[in-house]
Parts: structure tokens; C-alpha cells; sequence
């Protein structure tokens, strides 16, 4: 692809020098095609973000007049980490072990259906039609859905095990909220992995598999040591989504646990929403979160950028 | 039967089990719902009875009582004109992430990946201030913007890979044939492009139409979504589960059908789009 760029430019810049002067417009012809997105990205990305930096800083609080806002330098930080505000140790580990279960669940998963999906056999199309199920159904209705299918009394979930496991799960209790969240978000998202990963198992070369054949290679083999190491950047790529996601994730739990019970799966997102919306107002505590949330899923794509561009290069 | 070929059925029976299994579990909460949706109040509660005289009391019920229509044409108008503004400017975008050489070009598709990491719930809190003081709370076009900020990134991303997929001779012979920047655009690039732009259409509307936080916190009754009409179904009797279902039923329908009919250039969509970048 880099070839074909240059030989455009080159075409291009064979052409202009008849009109002496080229214009501004003719040597940046990027110019018109990135700015206006440029412009709205930096107006919906970095201002918001300089701004809930800047509330962070203030006692701000809804409904507040502009002339009860006062500066409070990094008060609001300290309360996070001093201890004051209880819950957020927990919301920022139970947020961490939702996003490293949730995508190891979904890469697992998705693999291994992509994987299946990559036989051939009839009605393919069948299969990866009840697959955009999960991917078109609302999220928010979605959780509504699991909430009935995983009431202890007349959910279908305890109806199945009770007939046949003969026990009875309370799955929106303190101790399996969180395992429900973490069903309904791998069901909802899986598919997507799914159908990432086959689109590139889908483009793989055959000559690595056909060679590997004929050494003798069993497919457990050939599945670590050429499938793997082909799809290594696409994994990583995946992995990236999710992660950011997960950390990101808001409506499934809000619909389906309301954070509770107790804080069983007040994740960050759910404990800002509570701070700055919900319970109270406190909306510059709840941007001191927003700004330690954002740093979070910052650090973590970035060393996921890296990994990317790292296996690019091999 | 010898041994291999006894193998081979083995293999697969596995595999149709493996396939309907997946099948099932991806379909089977949809299915539930439908299911639900055509009970009566009673049955709701009845998990075993699997066969009964469906009533579409719910569905008449969600239109009449609950005003779900002026729910779907918010939705629709912010999904068709959020989709439609995402598309041309992230595919010019995209276009020219493809083809121009200028300094800083990797640095731009990097941010523009870099922008997913926005949470939401952090970027609201600024969002509703800032559209507290210009008066723009509860409107489209403050959703149809805020919804720019997830799929333009998306349609760069996705685009890229198909514009890179297009010959450059094809585009070279356009400009020598005498069309001007414009025309071959109009003419031989987006012709070309065209199932991209499909795939990266649907999943625009899909992101768009299936958007909750910023919906519940920017919208109070004017312009809401359907996903926020979950808050409604909360009574103090419990949840209406009954009219919830048929909500989701009816809402999922349209996207769901729309994806079916393009799902060949969904998937070849994420190869080229995403796989290969």
C-alpha cells in the first residue's frame, strides 16, 4: 500500500510543475479530506476531557450557581486516596478483574467459535445470522432480558438447573452479581470477537497448512505454532477493543444490578454515574474519578498500541 | 465402515453440535423475549409453560400506553442522520488516510483510534454541562453530535482498509480520462467502496440506535431513545416484563433484519477493514 501512495504523489507531483506555483490547496491535498473531522474530534475528545479536568479541580456540584464554584486543587484526588471515599479501591479492582476476565472469556470464546466457523459445512450462513443476535440487540434491553432470565424464582436459568442439576442459583445475589454481569457482557460481545477472528482466519494463507501437512503435523500444532503466530496481531487488535470496552462498560451492569447488591459490582463507571447523577451530585468528585478513569484505559491501550505495532514489525 | 471414515462422521456429528450449540445460546434470549412478549401477565411467571395462546396485548399496549413510536423515530432520525453525517466524513477521511502522503499521517490514525478511550460516563459529565449552558439539552442534533465522536473513529478505521484495497491504476486512468478530483470520487472510489460503506453503515446504526448512557443522561422525554425506555418498565409492582419484551422484540427487529440482509459484507467488512489495517 505504501508503494501505491507514493506512486500517486509521484503522478502528482509530475504534473504540477507546468503551473509554477503550486498552490497551497494542490501540495496539502489531505487538507480538506482530515480537517473537519480533526476539528469535531478535537471539539468532542479534547475539550471535554480539559474540561472534566478543570471541574476535578472545583467543589462543583449539580445545580450549583457559578458563583458557589470554587477552586480546590486537587482535593478531590486526595479524598480518592486517602481513604475517604470508600468505595473506590474496590470499583477500580472490581473494574480491572471485569476487563481481564471478560476479554480472556471473549478471546477464548471467540476463537474457538471463529475456529468452528471456519469448517465448511452448510447453512453457514445460518450460523452467522443467529451470531449478529447478540451484536443488534440494545444492550440496556438486552440486561433487562438476562434480569428475567436470571430471576431465582421464575427465571428460565434456575428452571433448567433445577430440572436437571436439582439446585436452585440466586444469580443476582452479592455473591453471583458479579459472575451474572460478566454471562451477559461475554454473550453480548463475544460474537463480534467471533466474527473479527474468522474474517482473519478467513484471509490466512493455505501454503503454511499445506506444507505442514505433509511434515506430519497434527492440528493442535499447526494451531500453536501457524495459526497463533499469523494471527498474533489481529488478537492483540482484538484484545485492545475489549479491554477498552470492558473498562468502559456502563449500561449491562446499571440494567442489570443497578451496581449492587451492596457494591458487588459497583464498577468505576457505575460509581461515577452514582457520585456525579445518581445518589448525589457531587459532580467534581465524580470527574476526579472520570479523570483517574480516563488515565486507567489510557495506560492500558497504550501498551496494547504498542504490542500492536510491535508485532507489525515482525 | 473403516476406522478413518468412522473418524470423519465422528468429526462431524461434533462439529453440527458445536455449530447448533452456538447457534442456540446466541439466539436463545432473543427468542425468550418473543416468547415472553406473547404471554400473559401470569404466564410470565411460569418458566415450564413452553406452549400457549399467544396474546399481543403487550405490543398494542407499548404503542398505545407507553408511546413507544415517538421512541423509534428519535432513535431513527439520530441513527439515520448520525450514520449518514459518520460515513462522509470519516470516509474522506479514511480516503485520505489511504492514498495522500503528509507529515504526521500515522500520528492521525493514531488518535483517531486513541478517541475509543473515551468513557462515556467521564465524557458526559462535561457534555451536560456544556450543553446545559447552550441551551442544547434534549435535542437530535446534541445526541446526532455526540454519537460523531464513536463512529466516525470507527468508520477511519474500517474505511481505510477498503480505499487501500482499491487499484490505484483504476483512480490514475480517471484523472487521465479527464475527470477532475471530485468525479473520480463520485464516479470510480465510492462505486467501488460501496459494499464498505455498507458493512461500516450497518454497524454505525447499530452503535448509534443501541447508545444508553449518553441517550439517558442528555434526553429527559423529548428526544429519547429506545434504549432508554428500559427506565420506564421499573414499577413499583416490579418490572412490566410482558411490555418490556415487546419493546425489545420490536426494537431489535429493524437493525437485526438489516444486518441479515447484508451480513455477506459484514464480514468482509472486518477483513478488510479492521483485520488488515
Amino acid at each position: 500500500m505504501q508503494d501505491n501512495s507514493q506512486s500517486l504523489a509521484t503522478t502528482q507531483a509530475k504534473k504540477v510543475p507546468q503551473a509554477k506555483r503550486q498552490s497551497w490547496l494542490k501540495r496539502n491535498p489531505h487538507i480538506p479530506f482530515v480537517s473537519p473531522t480533526i476539528i469535531i474530534m478535537t471539539m468532542l475528545f479534547v475539550l471535554p476531557i480539559l474540561f472534566v479536568i478543570c471541574i476535578s479541580l472545583t467543589n462543583y456540584k449539580l445545580g450549583a450557581s457559578l458563583g458557589q464554584i470554587r477552586f480546590q486543587g486537587l482535593g478531590n484526588y486526595i479524598r480518592l486516596f486517602n481513604g475517604t471515599e470508600a468505595g473506590f479501591y474496590h470499583s477500580v479492582y472490581l473494574s480491572l478483574m471485569f476487563t481481564v476476565l471478560g476479554t480472556f472469556l471473549q478471546l477464548v470464546l471467540g476463537m474457538a467459535c471463529a475456529m468452528i466457523l471456519n469448517f465448511e459445512f452448510k447453512l453457514k450462513a445460518v450460523a452467522i445470522a443467529c451470531l449478529i443476535v447478540p451484536i443488534a440487540m440494545t444492550p440496556s434491553i438486552a440486561s433487562q432480558i438476562w434480569k428475567l432470565m436470571l430471576n431465582q424464582e421464575f427465571g428460565i436459568f434456575n428452571y433448567f438447573l433445577n430440572n436437571t442439576l436439582g439446585i436452585t442459583v440466586s444469580w443476582l445475589d452479592v455473591n453471583h452479581a458479579f459472575i451474572s454481569v460478566l454471562i451477559a457482557t461475554v454473550w453480548q460481545y463475544t460474537p463480534f470477537v467471533t466474527l473479527m477472528l474468522y474474517a482473519g482466519l478467513r484471509s490466512l494463507p493455505d501454503s503454511p497448512y499445506d506444507s505442514a501437512k505433509l511434515e506430519g503435523a497434527n492440528s493442535l500444532q499447526m494451531f500453536v505454532y501457524i495459526t497463533l503466530p499469523m494471527m498474533k496481531r489481529l488478537i492483540i487488535l482484538c484484545s485492545l477493543l475489549r479491554v477498552i470496552d470492558m473498562l468502559k462498560t456502563f449500561d449491562i451492569p446499571y440494567v442489570l444490578t443497578q451496581g449492587g447488591p451492596g457494591s458487588a459490582t459497583q464498577f468505576l463507571s457505575l460509581l461515577i454515574y452514582d457520585t456525579g447523577f445518581g445518589e448525589t451530585n457531587f459532580v467534581s468528585r465524580a470527574s476526579a474519578m472520570a479523570v483517574i478513569l480516563i488515565i486507567i484505559v489510557s495506560l492500558l491501550s497504550l501498551i496494547l498500541f504498542r504490542a500492536i505495532s510491535r508485532a507489525r514489525e515482525e | 465402515m473403516s476406522m478413518a471414515t468412522l473418524k470423519k462422521k465422528l468429526g462431524r456429528v461434533i462439529l453440527c453440535l458445536a455449530v447448533i450449540f452456538i447457534c442456540l445460546v446466541s439466539v436463545f434470549p432473543y427468542l425468550w423475549m418473543i416468547l415472553v412478549s406473547l404471554k400473559e401477565r401470569v404466564l410470565v411467571y411460569q418458566p415450564e409453560v413452553w406452549f400457549f395462546k399467544p396474546v399481543f396485548d403487550n405490543y398494542v399496549n407499548v404503542f398505545k400506553n407507553r408511546d413507544l413510536g415517538s421512541y423509534i423515530i428519535n432513535s431513527a432520525i439520530i441513527a439515520a442522520l448520525n450514520c449518514v453525517i459518520s460515513l462522509v466524513l470519516g470516509s474522506m477521511t479514511a480516503y485520505s488516510l489511504a492514498r495522500h502522503r503528509f507529515r504526521g499521517k500515522e500520528k492521525a490514525a493514531f488518535f483517531f483510534t486513541f478517541i475509543r478511550i473515551l468513557p462515556s460516563v467521564a465524557s458526559v459529565i462535561p457534555i451536560y454541562v456544556l450543553a446545559a449552558l447552550m441551551k442544547v439539552l434534549d435535542t437530535h442534533a446534541l445526541l446526532i453530535t455526540v454519537y460523531l465522536l464513536f463512529n466516525i473513529p470507527f468508520t477511519v478505521l474500517m474505511m481505510r482498509g477498503f480505499f487501500e484495497e482499491i487499484s490505484l491504476e483504476i483512480e490514475e486512468a480517471a484523472l487521465v480520462d479527464g475527470c477532475n478530483t471530485l468525479q473520480t470520487l463520485t464516479k470510480v472510489v465510492i462505486p467501488l467502496a460501496m459494499p464498505g460503506m455498507v458493512a461500516t453503515a450497518i454497524f454505525c446504526v447499530i452503535n448509534a440506535w443501541n447508545e444508553f448512557t449518553y441517550a439517558m443522561l442528555l434526553t429527559t422525554f423529548r428526544t429519547s431513545t429506545v434504549p432508554t425506555i428500559v427506565q420506564m418498565f421499573k414499577t413499583v409492582t416490579g418490572i412490566v416484563w410482558g411490555e418490556m419484551s415487546a419493546v425489545g422484540t420490536i426494537s431489535t427487529l429493524p437493525v437485526l433484519v438489516f444486518a441479515m440482509l447484508v451480513q455477506k459484507q459484514m464480514v468482509r467488512g472486518l477483513s478488510f477493514g479492521a483485520v488488515k489495517n
